[in-house]
């Protein structure tokens, strides 16, 4: 195994308030630090670092002002409601499920927002909704299409995605330039992903949103 | 104190045995009186494992020209040697059948399992000096370790799992296994084969397919398995990207003779090959 010469990281770049609770940890490959996201999570930066994720049938946007480099991430799936068709969220758009998702996606934007973003330069990629359990609805096929509904309707453009497909991927995005990294996951890992995320949406039931999503 | 991979293969030794019929068979190959006929005969006192192995002998896994329909012709034409290591991986496949787990689904297992064992089996015939049959059982069982561990500490198995997920580096399984437990699963795996008495060169290839230094009777075979492992891997992942997957020990090219130019082809033939011959070897 080659060995990296021993330099001692740098200090990692200071967090906006509200995300120091989040884990990061010094990254060799790509020399920069990088935060890990878990579902339910989400990671808005202003520095030169990376925020990563594993999604199985969850979906994350990748979101930054192209012209200011702030940006971040987030990681969610809409609560599964009985064996409802891929598209029954739609049918009652104010419902409980929905409202995880808007909540998720609102979160990150607003928060890009706060932090100097302006509309008209926010760039968007989306990934994950995989169908890594092949004898269930297709939970991820549902996640993708509520993003893409999300943001029809707020007239944001999706300039590069990897969703679908059978296999659980990781992702590693860069807000400062944009960068992203996906890597396909072998299905060894399917299970403890699956744990991940239905632990999340377990949770999500436990606890309903409160109402006061901020509008902007 | 801290349980060590040997234990972990005397606790299962109650729950996963190796069948009378591979013991019986292992023992007519091993005594050079017996004949086609008289390993033709143990075979065919277990109805059941009979069955696999025409199954096996008849499909895309050989290419017979014509059906093999009766126990001592499979023998005729496999051959002995062969008939010893499909046996030994229609026994451990159906005896790993009755020690499930949370992690991973035997489909899955299986299948990664058959990609390294026909990437292995493809390597073999392009190396040369080594025999594509043996490889492939080799293939097969490499990742054998694995289920135990599954099994037996699903608590630890699962963190080390985290904890590859958790890494934005490259951590492969068997690292995160190591730092937490002390041990992998080719450990776990070298342990049974000793156990079991299994040939020494599956020894040597399920205990060293991540270190291969450390394989001294079979260096070959052992660097051939560690390469087909990760073709395995690229051909599971549909990509052909070096980045994507474990990285190949540059040694394992020298002790083969072989290059990065057969990436491509192995794992493409890989592909092709399995969906043919994917129940083979699962329940």
């Amino acid at each position: 195994m080659a060995l990296s010469p021993a330099i001692k990281p740098p200090p990692p770049p200071p967090t906006l308030p509200g995300f120091e609770h989040v884990k990061r940890s010094w990254n060799n490959n790509y020399q920069s630090y990088a935060a890990r996201i878990l579902p339910g999570e989400y990671y808005v930066t202003r520095h030169d670092e990376g925020v990563y994720t594993t999604l199985g049938s969850c979906v994350s946007a990748c979101i930054r002002d192209a012209e200011l480099g702030i940006g971040g991430m987030n990681h969610f799936m809409l609560p599964i409601t009985d064996a409802a068709p891929a598209d029954a969220w739609r049918a009652a758009s104010q419902s409980s499920a929905t409202r995880y998702g808007n909540y998720a996606m609102e979160h990150l934007i607003n928060e890009i927002m706060r932090n100097g973003g302006k509309r008209q330069n926010l760039e968007v990629k989306i990934f994950g909704g995989g169908r890594i359990l092949q004898n269930m609805t297709d939970v991820g096929e549902r996640n993708i299409a509520f993003v893409r509904d999300y943001l029809k309707i707020e007239g944001l453009k999706v300039i590069s995605e990897d969703v679908g497909n059978i296999y659980p991927r990781m992702v590693v995005y860069f807000p400062a330039t944009g960068r992203v990294r996906v890597k396909r996951l072998r299905s060894l890992h399917n299970n403890t992903i699956v744990t991940q995320e239905t632990s999340y949406i377990d949770n999500l039931k436990a606890k309903p949103v409160s109402g006061d999503v901020e509008l902007f | 104190m801290a349980i060590s991979a040997s234990d972990l293969v005397q606790d299962i030794s109650g729950l996963v045995t190796l069948p009378d019929v591979y013991l019986r068979i292992n023992r007519m190959v091993e005594n050079p009186g017996s004949t086609t006929e008289d390993i033709a005969k143990a075979i065919s006192q277990d109805p059941s494992f009979t069955l696999r192995l025409l199954k096996v002998a008849n499909s895309a896994l050989y290419n017979f020209p014509s059906s093999v329909n009766t126990v001592s012709r499979a023998v005729t034409i496999i051959g002995t040697s062969q008939i010893h290591n499909l046996a030994l991986s229609i026994s451990i496949a159906k005896s790993f059948d009755g020690l499930p787990n949370d992690l991973v689904s035997m489909e899955n297992f299986w299948k990664h399992s058959l990609l390294c064992a026909l990437s292995a089996r493809i390597l073999a015939r392009q190396a040369g000096q080594c025999d594509p049959d043996a490889l492939f059982t080799a293939g097969l069982l490499h990742d054998i370790g694995e289920l135990i561990i599954f099994n037996r500490l699903s608590g630890l198995a699962k963190k080390a799992l985290t904890l590859v997920l958790d890494n934005v580096d490259e951590l492969p399984v068997n690292e995160a296994e190591y730092q937490v437990m002390g041990f992998d699963h080719a450990d776990v795996g070298g342990e049974l084969a000793r156990q079991w008495k299994l040939p020494p060169l599956l020894e040597e290839c399920i205990a060293h397919h991540h270190h291969i230094e450390n394989a001294k009777r079979y260096p070959r075979e052992t660097a051939l398995i560690h390469i087909a492992n990760i073709f395995a891997q690229m051909a599971e992942l549909d990509t052909l990207d070096p980045s994507d997957v474990p990285q190949i020990d540059p040694r394992a090219w020298e002790i083969t003779g072989l290059t990065e130019e057969s990436t491509e082809p192995t794992v493409r033939a890989a592909q092709a090959e399995i969906a043919a011959v994917a129940h083979l070897f699962s329940a």
